[in-house]
């Protein structure tokens, strides 16, 4: 029993866990309608799209590289999904498209990280750039109203499941999946070690360059595939869809545990982090703050989270952007 | 004999070169003192900016909360302003709530010792929310016409705009300390190994929190000369430019790992960014292209060197092999 306590208190994402409940414990009690279920679905719905995304970059960061270009790459899925119909297209060929730029862009980035070993920030940047401007190119002003989104999208959006909403659920299987395989697949398990120590994992005979490569592919992949949450989540997209979400889900990562540093952090946790975000956007609401706070406090609170991150963990200090070495 | 070694800035200049013809020839306008007047005054801000997180990226750190620092000064100004305070007062202000900016995020990784990516994305939207709980939906128009008209205008008898003075100012200083002064070498030494430098008696921590610190007053300037050229102070103003700012220093060849880059490098960077997007704006390009080729930019800034090693050290290993 003890063991189990221990190994309780070992966990990394229970401090964010516990700040969660507390969040919604004091919101809850201040503001009676967000213990609703009409107040817990507000949240699931809008955590789904950075939960998927934040779950997807995990997989970069504890190899100690980043993904900014995912917020291109679901908005431009998000409008490809809603435009095929028009240019006379089913569904599934939107998916298999959404799914391709998704792998192409995964690849591109994951290519010349892993093999030409350039800065993965540098290159993400450039192809969140790129990526946009072929988006806006292609969407040229128009944008996807809700009478153009596949029937199936907008059931999606729309519907939810013993209460709970189903773009969540697919989030959530999401991050069962991924969160498995980190912690029992090989090779997944090999992102931790190229990320803790990269001359060690090379010579423990990894084959880095691939791992980061496939890494990246999927993330890229379920990135692209993602454009569906968003598109069933807001039922609209235009040029500027999925603006400005890379910094929205490294954030959540980040308070959910996953450190930029590299080597830490589970699926779980990215998660976390980002119901806790959405959570608290939703509960300055509830308690009447104005709304033109929260975006304040959603950096203050990130700020706090990797304070207490350091504080906690006895690592040296960093020495590049990313962190400690 | 001296060999001429090729560096990548100069590459970058021979590009700035190519573009202004190009665009020479593509429309008529291009070279026109109007046009440039009018690309100095776009590139503006982001080369102001540029400057101090050209230090700073060489020091091995990086800033993504500058355009909401230039945010949050513009509207700190336009707060200030609002309430009766002289416009004057207001942009000194306002030049200090960028300096406080950057002295947060500089305490935040090297007082407290977090990665400065992390602690800038945290910031980035501390300080853009903190310019929405200043403004609320109210941005401030009525401005006095004298210092607005410095935003639009241009110097008299000339065809620069007057944000080319605190530029220029700012780039030769920045330009002296980077490239002859002690700093700008301390600068360089904690890029390439900030351990090292530590134990050679540099203040690395110092050195940092004065760079961060650089970095928030110079987007403070940034913030002033926004607000003057846009005669109004929201709290919704230049959002990404950090990005902008960022792609610009790294295609002037500063390296993102630390430890390399020049300041003419960076703003022959700069000026080119704004050059394109000028001759893609003349030859009826959409902004998107403009978009794809900030990337394509990007990429090439980081690829074409590390072929230029990868050929380099092919080339060697040949040789030694004979």
């Amino acid at each position: 029993m003890r063991s189990l306590v221990q190994k309780a208190l070992r966990v990394r994402e229970l401090p964010v866990f516990i700040f969660l409940i507390l969040v919604a414990v004091v919101t809850g009690t201040a503001n009676h309608a967000f213990f609703t279920l009409s107040g817990l679905q507000d949240v699931l719905l809008g955590v789904a799209v950075i939960a998927t995304l934040a779950v997807a970059q995990t997989l970069v960061i504890v190899m100690k590289h980043i993904d900014l270009s995912v917020g291109s790459t679901i908005g431009f899925t998000a409008y490809v999904l809603g435009a095929s119909s028009s240019w006379g297209h089913g569904l599934w060929w939107g998916l298999g498209v959404s799914l391709g730029i998704g792998l192409l862009v995964g690849a591109l980035n994951g290519f010349m990280v892993a093999y030409l070993k350039l800065p993965s920030l540098v290159v993400t940047l450039a192809t969140l750039y790129i990526v946009r401007g072929i988006f806006n190119e292609i969407a040229a002003g128009d944008s996807i109203t809700e009478d153009r989104v596949p029937r199936a999208i907008n059931f999606l959006g729309l519907n939810t499941f013993y209460g709970i909403p189903l773009i969540f659920i697919i989030a959530f299987a999401l991050m069962l999946v991924v969160g498995f395989i980190m912690k029992r697949v090989r090779a997944a398990r090999d992102l931790y070690a190229i990320g803790s120590n990269l001359p060690a994992a090379e010579l423990a005979g990894i084959p880095v360059a691939r791992r980061v490569f496939l890494a990246f592919l999927a993330t890229g992949a379920i990135s692209g595939l993602a454009g569906v949450l968003l598109l069933a989540r807001f039922n609209t997209a235009a040029a500027n869809s999925g603006t400005g979400l890379e910094l929205n889900v490294v954030a959540a990562c980040v308070v959910g545990g996953v450190a930029i540093a590299g080597g830490i952090g589970t699926a779980y946790g990215a998660v976390i982090g980002a119901v806790l975000l959405q959570t608290i956007t939703l509960a300055l609401g509830a308690l009447g703050i104005p709304q033109f706070w929260q975006l304040a406090i959603n950096g203050l609170l990130l700020i706090a989270a990797i304070s207490l991150d350091r504080y906690l963990s006895s690592r040296v200090k960093p020495t590049s952007i990313m962190g400690s070495n | 004999m001296k060999k001429f070694n090729f560096a990548w800035e100069h590459g970058v200049v021979v590009f700035l070169i190519c573009v202004i013809g190009a665009g020479s020839l593509m429309s008529p306008y291009f070279a026109t003192t109007d046009n440039l007047s009018f690309v100095l005054q776009d590139v503006g801000e982001i080369a102001i900016i540029a400057l101090a997180m050209t230090y700073l990226i060489i020091a091995g750190e990086i800033d993504l909360s500058v355009a909401s620092t230039l945010n949050l000064s513009s509207a700190a100004l336009g707060f200030a302003f609002r309430n009766g305070i002289s416009f004057e007062v207001s942009i000194v202000i306002g030049l200090l709530v960028g300096l406080i900016c950057g002295l947060i995020n500089g305490y935040l990784v090297t007082i407290i010792g977090l990665p400065s990516l992390a602690v800038t994305i945290g910031t980035l939207a501390l300080y853009r929310g903190l310019a929405y709980a200043l403004l609320g939906n109210e941005p401030v128009n009525e401005l006095p016409d004298a210092w607005i008209n410095l935003g639009v205008t241009n110097i008299p008898n000339t065809f620069l705009p007057w944000s080319v003075i605190p530029l220029a100012v700012l780039g030769a200083i920045a330009w002296v300390v980077l490239h002859y002064t002690r700093i700008g070498r301390w600068t360089f030494a904690i890029g390439i190994n900030a351990e090292a430098a530590k134990f050679s008696g540099i203040p690395v921590a110092r050195m940092k929190l004065a760079l961060f610190a650089a970095t928030g007053l110079m987007s403070g300037v940034a913030g002033v000369v926004y607000t003057l050229r846009f005669a109004s102070a929201s709290p919704d103003g230049a959002v990404g430019y950090e990005l902008g700012v960022i792609a610009a220093v790294l295609f002037g060849g500063v390296a993102i790992a630390g430890g390399v880059g020049s300041l003419w490098g960076v703003l022959a960077a700069v000026l080119s960014l704004g050059a394109i997007r000028s001759a893609l704006q003349l030859a009826d390009f959409s902004a998107n292209a403009l978009l794809v080729v900030s990337g394509a930019l990007l990429l090439v800034s980081v690829v074409v060197p590390r072929a230029i090693v990868i050929y380099k050290g092919r080339r060697k290993s040949v040789v030694a092999n004979k």
